[in-house]
């Protein structure tokens, strides 16, 4: 009884600090146009460790992704897509205390705009339309949804900070084989870095405006 | 002529006594992994072969000797071990050798083996490498090769034959300085003799179910796990799985485990697998603290049910689950390792090699606590193995002979360990242990029941019992020998495959499954 009360503080500590990331943009008019040099395809490769938690965290020490990026309009403005994702390499798979971590993607996901800071260059959005089959031996479970991150045009790095009830474990297929660690009450949270990298080799940049 | 080593003459039993009487020390731990295994043929062909040498066709005496097995069932791989090629070059070949300023003498051998089932037929290249040898100045010359060879597949029932044809011996050629002599190479195309025996027969296994294994009904082609389609020739045909395999074997793509170095591991129609079944390998050491030694446990397959994680007990720093698995043993059907030996020095200095099975006698046990700290989500995860598993010597071989020690010859009860919750798990068994353990951040660690690693435990070895060697009781021996406390094991689990979800690796993910869904991992024993 304990630990469901442990539990329960955690997702709502959780869910106070997304709650508070949804007021702060408030200062400035929301952007409508998105503006993004160069576009056209760009890959992503990890910078520090993936993690993606569903109960007990699992890590991956490789990941990396490609995709292309537009310039468009509206708010939420999907600026980019992930056309590709994955998850650990050969030779260092992903890792839980289940035992390897196996992480197929179902793409496209989007990356999508929400609000730009002139001030620091930063864009806050989500990563959208997340999808991907996670196994670890016979446990087998899907993670939809979304992951909040942030874009810094200084540093080309995609921060992925999901936040509890961004992304869903899945009720159809419903978790196999996984007990009481993952279950459809389970609110998976997706942590890393990114750096990105424009098909000609340079940090792209997506600046916002209202004009 | 072919011979079955098993004939060798028995020893008088007064020699087999005194040899055997007395403490043993261990010699090491030997392992050639179920070389002479029951259901184990030993082969050892002397044939007649006709050699062209520079000064023209000369006959030549070749042997080979392999380990076949006894029988098969269809659409499972025979691989011969222990194959070696011995050529024993006349000393007019030898002499054509030193005429050409050659000193010495590296031979790499090609047998072409012709494999036969009915009416189909197909053919192998078995590669052999020799140690370089001296040329003597007169007299024969004896070049010995091993290598692995491919492994065969007979698709249907009835008796599969295996037969040498030609042979060809690579000769690499050294001068005294070191430089190459001659040629520098030289290649003897040799093809059998009209009056080798029996046209080189090797061996002849038996493939389908007559001789009943309890595994019961031959499976159709197609059952279960798929096999690979044949590579080439007709439907039906024996298989030559990896064909003429030659140094480029390491970089085969995955494909069936029955060429590699471990008995078959998979499910079947009398195993079916569930949603939660593994499957895995083990291999490891045993230390006999009596013999100040270790004995070495070859890969042995393991089928593993993976159990649903549940809530622990409540714990305000932990967040915690249980997951309690099963899992058996399987060998040939049987829930049992493969047969091991380990080689002996006895008081006298006579080698003694015993084979050895561990059966179970009960179901294999796997429980896993995960604590998950909530602190810094720091997670470990705590395994106990629990195993009811009696040791049983199948064979003793004193001096190369071997000595009867009938059918029930085993420890009294199970392998012990001191458990650390006796409570819950009455009984006798062994208990192995093993932790995995995760930062919140960083790659997990250490042993995972899914990922495998290494176990270790301690245990005691109890009395001997129905150990009869033609009347004579060898029970107080074995166990004034073996039995007792103190014995530390450390075995190393292979990553699982699970068949429900089966990895056969690509870019982003090790393989964890050959395509006929066995462990892609065999472990490597950790001393």
């Amino acid at each position: 009884m304990k630990k469901t009360l442990r539990r329960a503080a955690v997702v709502a500590g959780a869910a106070t600090a997304a709650f508070a990331l949804t007021l702060s943009p408030a200062s400035a008019a929301p952007s409508t146009v998105w503006t993004v040099t160069p576009t056209g395809s760009y890959t992503a490769t990890n910078v520090g460790n993936i993690v993606l938690t569903a109960t007990i965290p699992m890590t991956c020490t490789t990941s990396s992704a490609s995709g292309g990026m537009a310039s468009t309009t509206g708010n939420p403005a999907t600026v980019a897509t992930i056309n590709a994702i994955n998850f650990g390499t050969s030779g260092a798979p992903c890792t839980s205390v289940l035992g390897n971590v196996t992480t197929t993607a179902v793409t496209p996901w989007t990356v999508v705009a929400q609000d730009y800071t002139a001030s620091t260059g930063v864009t806050k959005g989500y990563i959208g339309n997340v999808k991907a089959n996670v196994t670890a031996g016979a446990c087998k479970f899907t993670v939809t949804g979304k992951a909040t991150s942030t874009y810094t045009n200084s540093t080309g790095i995609l921060a992925v900070s999901s936040v509890s009830g961004d992304l869903a474990v899945s009720s159809n297929p419903a978790p196999v084989n996984c007990g009481a660690v993952v279950t459809t009450a389970t609110k998976p949270v997706f942590k890393g870095n990114y750096a990105i990298k424009a098909s000609n080799g340079v940090t792209p940049a997506i600046v916002g405006s209202n004009p | 002529m072919k011979g079955q080593r098993a004939a060798a003459p028995r020893p008088s039993r007064v020699r087999a006594r005194s040899a055997a009487i007395g403490a043993f020390v261990v010699l090491a731990a030997t392992v050639p992994a179920a070389a002479s295994a029951a259901g184990t043929q030993e082969v050892d062909a002397e044939l007649r072969y006709v050699c062209a040498l520079p000064s023209g066709r000369q006959p030549v005496g070749v042997r080979v000797s392999a380990a076949f097995p006894d029988r098969v069932e269809a659409g499972e791989a025979i691989s011969p071990v222990d194959v070696t090629t011995t050529v024993e070059l006349p000393a007019d070949a030898v002499a054509d050798l030193t005429a050409l300023e050659a000193a010495t003498a590296r031979a790499a051998t090609r047998l072409t083996v012709g494999v036969a089932q009915d009416e189909a037929a197909a053919e192998a290249t078995w590669h052999g490498a020799a140690e370089p040898a001296a040329l003597p100045g007169a007299g024969p010359l004896t070049l010995t090769a091993t290598g692995d060879v491919p492994s065969v597949t007979g698709r249907s029932d009835g008796d599969l034959t295996f037969s040498a044809g030609n042979l060809a011996v690579d000769l690499e050629l050294g001068a005294a300085d070191g430089t190459a002599a001659g040629p520098g190479t030289l290649t003897l195309d040799c093809s059998p003799a009209e009056d080798t025996p029996k046209d080189g027969l090797l061996a002849t296994v038996r493939v389908g179910t007559d001789t009943a294994g309890p595994s019961g009904s031959p499976s159709p082609s197609g059952s279960a796990p798929k096999a690979p389609a044949p590579s080439s020739g007709t439907p039906g045909a024996p298989q030559d799985r990896q064909g003429d395999r030659a140094p480029k074997a390491a970089g085969d793509p995955p494909g069936a485990a029955a060429d590699r170095d471990a008995p078959p591991c998979r499910y079947d129609d009398a195993h079916p697998p569930t949603p939660a079944s593994l499957n895995a390998y083990v291999t490891g050491y045993t230390n006999v603290r009596k013999l100040k030694g270790a004995s070495l446990l070859p890969p042995s397959c393991m089928l593993i049910e993976q159990g649903n994680p549940v809530d622990g007990p409540p714990d305000p720093e932990y967040l915690i689950f249980d997951t309690a698995s099963t899992a058996d043993f399987h060998y040939e059907g049987r829930k049992q390792t493969p047969p091991f030996e380990s080689t002996f020095l006895t008081f006298g200095f006579t080698p003694v090699t015993a084979t050895m099975v561990l059966e179970q006698t009960g179901p294999i046990t796997i429980d896993s606590r995960i604590k998950m700290r909530w602190s810094d989500f720091r997670t470990i995860t705590d395994t106990y193995v629990r195993a009811p598993l009696v040791l049983r010597v199948t064979a003793l071989e004193v001096n190369g002979t071997p000595l009867d020690v009938g059918p029930g010859c085993r420890t009294e009860t199970s392998l012990t360990s001191a458990d650390p919750d006796p409570a819950n798990h009455p009984g006798d068994h062994l208990v192995l242990y093993g932790r995995g353990e995760q930062d919140l951040g960083l790659p997990a660690t250490g042993y995972l029941l899914l990922s495998g690693g290494s176990l270790s435990g301690e245990t005691t070895v109890p009395a001997f019992t129905g150990c009869d060697a033609g009347g004579e009781n060898l029970d107080r021996l074995l166990t004034a020998s073996v039995s007792g406390p103190g014995n530390l094991l450390k075995q190393v689990q292979g990553q699982t495959c699970s068949i429900a979800n089966p990895v056969f690796g690509d870019e982003f993910n090790a393989p964890q499954c050959t395509r006929d869904l066995q462990p892609y991992v065999i472990p490597v024993p950790e001393r």
